[in-house]
């Protein structure tokens, strides 16, 4: 077991604080980070030891924004990471700084990206939209076309989110999409990821991802395009499908495994009933020892049938 | 679906080993997994928890860990009080770990019984065990039946219709279609039925 009594370090305790920061829920970083700064005391040493962790959370969760006199959101990932701070939006060319503990998008910049990869870029992101306006009612979208190791690639990121504090729950998916356009066939790879928090009166949790790969045919912008959101389509209706359907299979199965409605008899244990088996046994093999006692004694006694039970 | 529980008991240690002054508070206010350990001397199990640092160990009515859980390991520890006794029934069920299921029911009742001055105790009558005197009482305060149905009812359907709400495998278009033309219905039906009256 852990000694207590050795003081940590100042580099150890932050590193721990970090590690509850990048863990919080979706839509409760404020409230674990508000926790955190008590416990550790040292805003100095949180403020610099744990901005990494920050940044981190934000980009983990693909957390949106929206630029200052925009109806449209933009999703902080790793993809969009120009480092010092500044982040970019492929749809509106722009760049931007983003404050991680704020969540505000300020200094906007134009920023071109990379203009070879624009027709595909831009056929998908339209496409993905339209999906995305039919299936998630707060959704948003951000697709990127880019150099990852020589390869031309797409990158797809969808992300959607509820926050109810005062309702006690929150719930956030997301899903990463990625194909190269190099060639004429290409793998689709996807991740998704759904978190989501209950903890009226109580505390649960649903944690799931899913990898998925699917082969894709690499045409034109515009057909490639609709088979990729197929795609992309079919593998989220199937694994919202299955999430629905584990939790019959749970609630049937594994958590019966765990704890039963009731006992395999179908009712309800009647205390009153083991009590007196309990009262029955016990009194029957003290029976039976008084059985045996008395006749051990009336065996010796001339009278035999004099002795009674216990005294009581 | 992976359950959290796991990660407690390590953010346990994490925020003491920060905050040592806090140890005291959060162990006792934080329920732990419960910790399998085995007494070699009978060669069966039993459970740790904070009660059963010192002090003697009892093994639970078997009855009712068998008829609801099919196996598990449960303890039970009881202690005295100035007008009464108190004890704590603990319970650990793991899933048999097959089929690529994982999971675990620790379940740690805490009871109070006070025996009030003048009130007939239960006399010695060659019962073994005194203490069954109790054990309907206590058998019937069924809260673990009450948080089981509840885990399943609310808590796991909450979070399903959650996951519902961020996300319809329907379009929403032809979704609220369906919401409209449900009302259109409804509207004629009540139509109908006030003419009709």
């Amino acid at each position: 077991m852990t000694d207590f009594e050795e003081p940590l370090s100042d580099e150890e305790k932050v590193r721990i604080a970090a590690n509850f920061v990048t863990h919080a829920p979706p839509g409760e970083f404020n409230e674990v980070f508000n926790d955190v700064r008590l416990l550790l005391n040292n805003d100095n040493l949180l403020r610099e030891g744990a901005a990494h962790a920050f940044a981190q959370y934000n980009m983990d969760q693909f957390t949106p924004v929206k630029l200052d006199g925009s109806e449209e959101s933009v999703l902080i990932t790793e993809h969009g990471d120009l480092g010092q701070g500044r982040y970019f939006d492929p749809r509106k060319r722009v760049s931007f700084r983003f404050d991680h503990l704020r969540k505000e998008a300020s200094d906007p910049q134009p920023y071109e990206g990379e203009t070879a990869l624009r027709s595909w870029r831009d056929a998908c992101d339209e496409a993905l939209s339209a999906y995305v306006k039919e299936h998630y009612p707060t959704g948003v979208c951000t697709v990127y076309g880019k150099t990852v190791d020589g390869q031309q690639t797409i990158i797809a990121c969808v992300e959607g989110h509820q926050f109810q504090p005062k309702n006690f729950w929150n719930g956030r998916c997301r899903s990463e999409w990625k194909f190269t356009i190099s060639q004429s066939s290409a793998q689709v790879v996807g991740v998704l990821k759904i978190q989501v928090h209950y903890y009226e009166d109580g505390n649960v949790q649903l944690v799931s991802h899913k990898e998925v790969e699917e082969s894709i045919g690499v045409t034109n912008e515009t057909l490639t395009a609709k088979e990729f959101v197929k795609i992309i389509e079919n593998a989220e209706n199937d694994y919202q499908t299955a999430i629905s359907e584990n939790y019959q299979t749970m609630s049937d199965t594994t958590f019966k495994a765990l704890r039963r409605q009731l006992p395999v008899t179908r009712t309800k244990i009647d205390w009153n009933k083991i009590l007196s088996y309990k009262i029955a046994a016990s009194c029957f093999s003290n029976f039976s020892f008084m059985l045996v006692q008395w006749a051990i004694t009336s065996f010796n006694t001339p009278s035999g049938f004099r002795h009674a039970g216990p005294s009581s | 679906v992976r359950v959290i529980v796991r990660v407690c008991a390590c953010d346990c240690v994490r925020v003491i080993v920060c905050v040592p002054s806090l140890c005291e508070d959060l162990l006792s206010s934080v329920d732990q997994p419960l910790k399998i350990a085995r007494d070699k001397v009978v060669g069966k199990d039993y459970l740790l928890c904070d009660y059963n640092r010192d002090g003697d160990s009892y093994r639970c009515s078997t009855e009712y860990r068998d008829l609801y859980f099919e196996g598990g390991v449960s303890s039970v520890y009881l202690w005295d009080l100035d007008h009464g006794f108190a004890g704590v029934i603990l319970i650990k069920k793991a899933g048999d770990g097959s089929k690529k299921i994982k999971g675990c029911w620790d379940s740690i009742h805490v009871v109070e019984v006070q025996v009030r001055a003048g009130a007939p105790l239960p006399v010695q009558t060659g019962i073994n065990n005194v203490n069954c005197f109790y054990l309907p009482n206590l058998g019937n305060m069924d809260m673990e039946n009450k948080i089981r149905s509840t885990l399943n009812e609310i808590y796991f359907g909450k979070t399903k219709d959650i996951v519902n709400g961020l996300r319809s495998v329907q379009m929403l278009a032809d979704k609220s279609k369906q919401e409209a033309l449900k009302n259109d219905l409804m509207q004629v039906l009540s139509q109908r039925s006030k003419q009709q009256s």
